[in-house]
Order: structure tokens, then sequence, then C-alpha cells
């Protein structure tokens, strides 16, 4: 090894040492990589680390904090706020995706019919997504709205109600219309995703199905299914993890309110940070932590399978 | 599946996909018919369909509210962001994909979990870093800190498109002489073009799109971007709804316009990318 340097040294214009061609794609590859690597180790991976730091702090804005160990953990227990927002958060994400799932796939199915014009329905379907989701949420808000909103004009007009409804600010209705709103603006990934996967069953399975005598509900049953079933799981996970931290939906619609009625995990570290309390903010960002890894795990191995 | 609909499947389908584009497009009808009313009409005459439409609105906010400005940073940061996360990230992703060298599995993983760490996890321990480096209140942070989604995802989709270049152009251009990086530049990048579309277009509407992160970081009004300026017309005792509305749309054009061009590379990245790996 050493003699091999110093030849090589000796060689005239040699200024280093001459590498392998195996070791020259190595080097090669890290270079490449470094720039994406350096930047997600100073913007994700050292903040992913500090949060959970912060968390086990009393730091304030200005202040460095100390350790304290689970206190704001076992504060966030006996928080109301807190306990509201694991269950709104439960509420939210389990009717979000129920509905996009159920919806979803009808609609993915529908658009998979021989009906005339797919490419304009497929547009259609993608703009509500296509939309910025902080209009979406805005949109909605106006449509809920008790004085020029839509809904109200309609109900007002049919004979509906008499009295102008608050959907918002009204508790047992603040959460369905977030739900609601969230499903407008969030289904077309998943009709898009599921009608993608559809057409990647292969159709000689269908007639095979269909001469074996297999009616409407057992091709989609034996044949529909298992063939999408991988793109369903990974759609799930994914907007389960994006519905969780969904920060626009709530807070354009309700800010949490009415009482905590809407409140989420984003909001309420949001509010948090502007309350200046920030060990105690990250410790609520830290707590959905758990949940996220097992999602994350599962969706990097699906991923990696293919 | 090459079976013909019967009648009655017909009527059915097709009433359901009207229903489907009623419930598609009536809020984004019911927000242009919003923006170009009058605000006296908002409230004293409402209707589904704008009576004396007006442009007033929209001439209000470009000039009352300066809302030029807003769109001027939103351009500025997401442009940069996307140009600075597309180019490090063909790079990663050529170099995860193409050439074999240690740890490149593990660099990978690590890729993919940052893609999937969420914002609302990290913006409190970014806004202390933000903090003191200094960087608050100015669109460098923004363009900064949104490379937290953009890198990982640029990375990741582009990776999926590597993939599915054949490897024997790149090799035929290094045997005539190319270096790996001429290769890359000259043959794969033109190849994989139709991904850095739907990459760009991906990483352009979500930094055009991110309130979170802006409503933290940027604190001066002529520096907020058009999620942040919008938003702060919703936050008063009085909801201006037609001024609100014209800013909706005028901040959801350039993206939709983007979408609409990018359709078939979106559609297909979404299909191929995001969910396939």
């Amino acid at each position: 090894m050493t003699k091999e340097i110093v030849s090589d040294l000796n060689k005239a214009g040699a200024a280093r040492p001459r590498l392998s061609m195996g070791q020259r794609t190595s080097l090669m590859g890290y270079l490449l990589v470094a720039p994406v690597v350096i930047c997600l180790s100073i913007l994700v991976i050292y903040p992913f680390f500090f949060a959970i730091w912060i968390s086990f702090t009393d730091r304030m804005v200005g202040r460095e904090g100390h350790f304290i160990g689970l206190g704001n953990y076992i504060y966030l227990l006996n928080w109301v706020d807190f306990r509201a927002t694991v269950r709104n958060t439960i509420v939210l994400v389990g009717s979000v995706q129920t509905l996009k799932l159920v919806l979803g796939l009808g609609i993915a199915l529908l658009l998979n019919q021989p009906i005339r014009g797919r490419p304009f329905w497929r547009g259609l379907i993608l703009l509500p997504w296509a939309m910025p989701a902080f209009v979406a949420f805005i949109t909605w808000k106006l449509l809920f709205a008790p004085q020029g909103g839509a809904f109200n004009y309609i109900l007002i007009n049919t004979g509906l109600v008499q009295s102008h409804v608050d959907f918002l600010s009204t508790k047992a209705l603040a959460m369905p219309s977030v739900i609601t709103a969230s499903f407008w603006r969030g289904f077309p990934f998943w009709v898009i995703s599921f009608l993608a996967a559809l057409q990647n069953v292969p159709p000689e399975l269908y007639e095979a199905a269909a001469i074996d005598g297999a009616g409407a509900w057992q091709r989609f049953r034996h044949v529909t299914l298992p063939g999408i079933r991988h793109v369903v799981l990974v759609v799930v996970l994914l907007s389960t993890i994006w519905t969780t931290n969904s920060f626009e939906a709530v807070w354009l619609l309700t800010q949490g309110g009415p009482s905590n009625a809407t409140m989420t995990f984003p909001v309420l570290a949001y509010y948090g940070l502007q309350s200046l309390r920030i060990g105690e903010a990250a410790a609520v960002s830290v707590s959905m932590l758990p949940v996220f890894a097992v999602l994350a795990f599962i969706i990097a191995k699906l991923l990696q399978e293919e | 599946m090459l079976h013909k609909l019967s009648p009655g499947q017909k009527i059915l389908y097709y009433t359901l996909l009207c229903l489907l584009a009623l419930i598609i497009l009536f809020p984004i009808y019911y927000m242009l018919s919003i923006s170009l009313k009058l605000p006296r009409d908002i409230y004293r005459s409402p209707s589904l369909l704008p009576i004396n439409p007006t442009l007033q609105n929209y001439i209000d906010l470009f000039t009352k509210m300066r809302f030029g400005i807003n769109i001027r940073n939103s351009f500025i940061v997401a442009g940069s962001a996307t140009l600075i996360s597309v180019f490090i990230s063909c790079l990663a992703a050529y170099s995860l994909v193409r050439l074999r060298y240690r740890y490149r599995d593990w660099i990978g993983r690590l890729i993919l979990f940052t893609y999937l760490t969420p914002a609302a996890l990290l913006f409190i321990p970014l806004s202390v870093i933000i903090a003191r480096l200094q960087l608050g209140n100015t669109l460098h942070g923004l363009i900064f800190v949104y490379l937290t989604f953009a890198a990982p995802l640029s990375t990741w989709l582009l990776m999926g498109y590597f993939r599915s270049i054949p490897v024997d152009l790149e090799e035929q251009a290094m045997v005539d002489g190319a270096t790996r990086l001429v290769a890359l530049f000259r043959v794969v990048l033109p190849l994989a073009a139709p991904g850095l579309i739907a990459v760009s277009v991906f990483t352009f509407t979500g930094a055009w799109n991110e309130l979170l992160l802006a409503l933290i970081f940027i604190t001066s009004p002529e520096k907020q971007t058009v999620p942040v300026a919008v938003s702060y017309l919703i936050t008063g005792d009085v909801f201006r709804w037609g001024l609100i509305m014209a800013g909706s749309v005028s901040a959801a054009v350039p993206v939709m316009v983007l979408y609409y061009l990018g359709q078939r590379f979106v559609v297909q990245g979404l299909a191929a990318g995001a969910v396939k790996g």
C-alpha cells in the first residue's frame, strides 16, 4: 500500500494517489449525494433530535431551558386541551380516511369503466388537489359562513332551516365541517392513485374470472382487490401522515375552536410556539412521534419491496 | 375490461359522474362568483349567480393591498426552492440509483424517512435554528427551510424516474469518452425530462402553497408570501369575502396553470413516483 503510494507520487504529474475504478465510483457517489445529505442533516435530522431534546426542557423564547425530564409530558396528560386534541385527531383522521377510502375506491372504479371523455373526468377529479390547500380551506370557510355562505343560502331558500346555521362555531357541527372540507381537498390523490393501480391489473385476469363464472362482486373481491392492495395500503398510510399534520384545514376553518372542538396537534403546537412556551409546544409535536414512526417504517418497507 | 355498458348502467354512471362534477365544481364556482361581487351585494343580496359582476375586488387587492408584492415573494421563494432542490436532487438521485458504494441503501432509506418527517414536528426546532442563524423574516430563510420537504420529495421521485432509464445509453456515452457528469447532463437528464417537469411542478406548488412555516418565519407584511397574505385577510372581525376570494383565485391561478400544463406528467408522477417509488 505504502509502496504503491510512493510509486504513484514518484510519477511525474501525479499529485495524489490514483484511485481504483471502484474507489472512484464510490467517491463520485458520495460527492453527488453530499449536498442533499448535508442539507437534510441540518434541516431535518438535527431538528428532529433537537425537537425531542427541547420537549424535555422548560425552554421559552429567548431563554435556554433546563432539563425537566418528563415534566412537559406529565403536564400534557392532565391538560384538557391536549386530551381534546388526541380525541379530535382520532375522530378527524379516522373519518376522513374512511370516507376517502370508500368513496375514492368507488370513484376510481367508476372512472375505470368504459365511459366517454375519461381524460376530461380525470382532469376534473384533480381540481381540488391541484388547488392550493389554503385556497381550498378558505373557500370552504366561505361556503360554511353564516352570512354570505352558500350552504346557508341554499338551506334557507329551500326552507330546510329557518335561521342561519353557524357551521364552524357550533360545537356539534364544527368537526363534521372540517371533515367534509378535508375530504373534498384530499380525495383526488386517492382516486388517481387507485385508478393507476386498477389499470395495472392485467385484463386477462378479469376475462379468466368471467369465463369461470365469477360475478361482479367476486371479480372485485378476488381480482381487483389483490391487484391494488399494495397501492391502497401505501396511500392510506401516506395520507394518514399528511392528514394528521394538516395545519391549514383546522387553522383556516376554525383555529381549533369552538372551545377545542377541532383542536389538532399542529394547531396546538402552533399556539404553544405563539405563547412562547417552546418546550411544551415541542412536547405536543413529539407526542405524535410513536405513531408516525410505526407508519413511516411500514411505508418504507412497502416502498422498498417494489 | 372491454365489455359494453348496458343502458341502465350508462344512466347510473353518468348520473354519478354529474353529481361528482357538481361536488367538485360548486366550491370553485362559488369562489369565483364571490370574487366578482361587490362587498355590499355579498351580504345584502346573496345569490348563487353573480349579479352586477365587477373586478373591483381584484383592483383593490392589487392596488390597496399591494398583493403584487406577495405574488412576487412567492415566485422568488417557490422558484428558488425548486431550482435548488431539483438540482441537488438530480445529483443525489443519480448517485443513489446508478453508483454502487457503501451505505448507499442507508442513505436512500434516510431520504425516505426525511420525506415522511412532518413539518408539524420540525417547525419548533427550526424556529430556534432560524433565529440563531438570523434568517428570521427573510426570504432566504424561507427558501432554506422549504428544502426540508422539497429535497427529499424531489430526490425520492427522481430516483423512480432514473431507474426507468436504461443504463446502456449512458454507458455508451461513457465508452465514447464522456465523463460520468457529462453523461448525466447530456444523456440521462434529457431522457428524464418528463420526470423533471413533474418533480418541478410538485416542488413549486408545494412551496407556493406552504402556510405553516411561512406564517412562523415571516413577520413583516412586505415579506409575506401569498398564503400568509391571504390568511391574514381572513383574520379580522369583518370578513371581506370579495377581497379574500379575489386573493384566493389569484393565488390558485399560477398553480392551476402549472398543473394543467404538466397534467400528463403530474398524473404519471403521482402514479409512478409518489406511491410506487
